[in-house]
């Protein structure tokens, strides 16, 4: 595992998600890689439908709001994925944050690369409020943060902390856990789904 | 098919059958399964691989979402515990093959089908083999298609197994049709078996007392024995009456036949008697009349003389008729004494005889062939000849040149003797009256004779077993024809 050194191309926005619609067909040498930014994007919308959410935490919420934290990579991938698609019953909407106090009524949490001066201070306001903090920075996990993207072998791959997933009052399925690069922390009982 | 059903048995027949039937019945039977096996042998492999495709579709779908192509290859690499599959590919919604599971020492890949766009699932058979392919989806969104290829492995090995169990319930039926004709002959054909051997026991030895064996059932075949113990019944009662009438017939005839016999004895002894009788009182008669003649016989007058003359005369004529007589019992009665005797040499004999006994008469005479050897009583034999010659002698007598001969020929494959001459004749209308004794078709004064002659010559020739008859115009000459066995 690495810490990506970040491209900073831009691929045209070939996107993993519109290729969705396509018919299983031979392989398309035409086809372009999509960029890690519109991988991620695709990830962190996935990660909604892995993870258990606490009733206590969302329930009143309308949306299930993707939020994002600091300056915003992913352009129009993020809403290419979500397509108006819905969790739980709960149209996805995405959001961006200017500050960590915004973050109420958000279920998942991007930390943006511009946040990592601020990063522990942004973990101690968000962390155990039933939300699932994502982020690219390195040693996001050792600081306190669930779920870190990771580039492994030129691949988008990710980390799980179970036990600050477990303090925040969520689960992680075991199928998501299954294609984690690494898991850290220890399954709590009775909370796998 | 056809020399078996030549067979001469009816058992063999019915056992060829019994295998025929149940050959034909056991193949058909096995060839459904077979087929109904092999249909649902492929409906359950493509069922279990759709099966399979979902799950390891469904085990994917992480894999697929957040690109583990390890944890994808791990979840079709636990496919190589399903024998059947020979391969499995991952495919992402991009059309990007994510993960491929091959088994080792796979010959035939086939090319991956575009699927339906609306179809969660597909298959596809090619031969032997059969691909499926399953869409997988994740909360509504197609990611990815799952193809598992594998081949009907077992077919063959099925169709052995059948082949073999096929050909061992054959072996079996066999053994049971062979128990079966046993059974068969101890119920149908050994019975028609007997009725037939029976049958041909009668046909060879013409006993009609043998009967067919009955059975105890009440089938056809002891209809058919019944019927056929009857009709021999039938048979015997007739052969019985006609062997009892032709009994009484023999009797009948032999009873006749005595009577006949001892009416023919008392008939002959009485001729001969007569005839016997008679020659006593003629000889006296004869004698007195010569006496007669040596005395002196001037005193009577013309007419007495002749009357006188007239007695040797007829007393003479009287003792010949006697004599014919005495040969005519004789020829009927007298026993047979067959030896051989040369024909034309008692023929010459008796030429010469008359010719000496006429001297006047100029008579050209032919025997021929010189020898002619014949099994027969010579008495008898010289009988005959003496009365044919010397009826010839006599009816040439008024001839210009007498021509008389003896000869023979062959007709008809057996040898005919003749004598003919060129005299008198008679008329052929009076043919039948010719061998009957007492007929004469001359009259007396033409031509003497007593009408005896002929009717011993032909019981002579008849009791020989031999025949005769004659041909003849008036005055041109008369044949007599014989044969002797």
């Amino acid at each position: 595992m690495s810490t990506r050194p970040r491209s900073k191309t831009r691929t045209p926005v070939r996107l993993f998600c519109a290729l969705l619609g396509m018919l299983a067909a031979g392989p398309d040498p035409q086809a372009q890689r999509p960029s890690e930014y519109d991988v991620e994007a695709a990830y962190l919308y996935n990660f909604g439908k892995f993870v258990r959410w606490s009733p206590d935490a969302s329930s009143n919420q309308k949306t299930f709001d993707i939020c994002i934290l600091g300056q915003d990579p992913f352009g129009n991938a993020l809403d290419r994925v979500i397509n108006g698609d819905q969790i739980e019953g709960r149209a996805i909407r995405e959001r961006t944050l200017a500050r960590a106090s915004d973050a109420a009524g958000c279920a998942i949490v991007y930390i943006a690369d511009s946040e990592e001066k601020t990063l522990r201070r942004t973990i101690a306001i968000l962390g155990g409020k039933g939300q699932l903090l994502v982020s690219t920075l390195p040693h996001f996990l050792e600081q306190g943060g669930m779920i870190q993207f990771v580039i492994d072998e030129d691949r988008v791959r990710f980390a799980v902390n179970l036990d600050t997933v477990a303090n925040s009052g969520l689960s992680v399925s075991s199928e998501l856990l299954k294609v984690a690069v690494k898991v850290v922390g220890k399954p709590r009982e009775g909370l796998l789904p | 098919m056809k020399p078996l059903f030549r067979a001469k048995s009816i058992s063999v027949k019915l056992t060829w059958l019994n295998l025929l039937v149940t050959g034909t019945a056991l193949l058909l039977a096995c060839l459904s399964f077979l087929v109904y096996d092999f249909l649902s042998y492929r409906d359950n492999l493509i069922e279990n691989l759709l099966a399979e495709a979902q799950i390891a579709g469904t085990n994917s779908i992480t894999a697929l979402i957040f690109n583990d192509q390890q944890a994808a290859q791990a979840t079709l690499d636990g496919l190589r515990n399903s024998p059947d599959v020979v391969r499995a590919i991952l495919i992402t919604q991009s059309g990007r093959i994510f993960a491929e599971y091959n088994r080792p020492g796979t010959a035939e890949q086939m090319d991956l089908p575009r699927m339906d766009l609306h179809a969660t699932q597909s298959e596809w058979t090619h031969g032997s083999q059969v691909l499926v392919s399953y869409r997988v989806v994740f909360s509504g969104r197609p990611v990815g298609v799952v193809y598992i290829q594998a081949h009907f492995g077992e077919l063959g090995h099925r169709v052995r197994r059948y082949g073999m169990i096929a050909a061992l319930i054959l072996l079996f039926c066999m053994g049971a049709a062979v128990l079966a004709t046993a059974a068969f002959r101890r119920l149908v054909t050994r019975p028609i078996i007997a009725l037939a051997e029976t049958a041909r026991v009668i046909s060879r030895e013409k006993d009609f007392s043998v009967r067919a064996s009955t059975a105890a059932d009440q089938d056809e075949i002891a209809v058919l024995v019944e019927a056929f113990n009857e009709m021999l019944g039938e048979i015997q009662n007739r052969d019985y009456a006609l062997q009892e009438s032709r009994a009484m017939l023999e009797k009948r005839v032999q009873e006749r036949t005595a009577e006949l016999q001892a009416a023919n004895r008392e008939l002959e002894a009485f001729s001969y008697s007569v005839a016997h009788d008679l020659r006593g009182p003629l000889d006296t008669i004869g004698n007195a009349s010569y006496l007669l003649r040596n005395t002196d016989l001037s005193n009577l007058d013309g007419q007495a003389r002749e009357l006188l003359e007239l007695l040797p005369r007829t007393t003479k004529r009287m003792s010949a008729l006697i004599d014919d007589l005495l040969n005519l019992s004789r020829a009927k009665s007298a026993p047979l004494h067959k030896e051989p005797i040369d024909l034309s040499a008692l023929a010459a004999a008796i030429m010469q005889d008359l010719a000496m006994g006429d001297p006047e008469r100029q008579v050209e005479v032919l025997v021929s062939p010189p020898r002619t050897n014949v099994i027969a009583d010579q008495g008898l034999m010289r009988i005959v000849l003496y009365n044919l010659l010397c009826n010839a002698w006599k009816y040439t007598s008024k001839a210009t040149s007498a021509h008389i001969e003896f000869g023979s020929m062959q007709a008809d494959g057996e040898t005919v003797f003749f004598v003919r001459d060129n005299g008198a004749g008679f008329d052929p209308r009076f043919q039948d009256r010719l061998f009957q004794p007492f007929q004469r078709l001359h009259a007396q004064s033409e031509f003497s004779g007593t009408g005896i002659g002929l009717a011993t010559v032909y019981r002579i020739i008849v009791r020989h077993g031999g025949r005769i008859w004659a041909e003849s115009e008036l005055e041109h000459g008369a044949t007599f024809f014989f044969t002797l066995p």
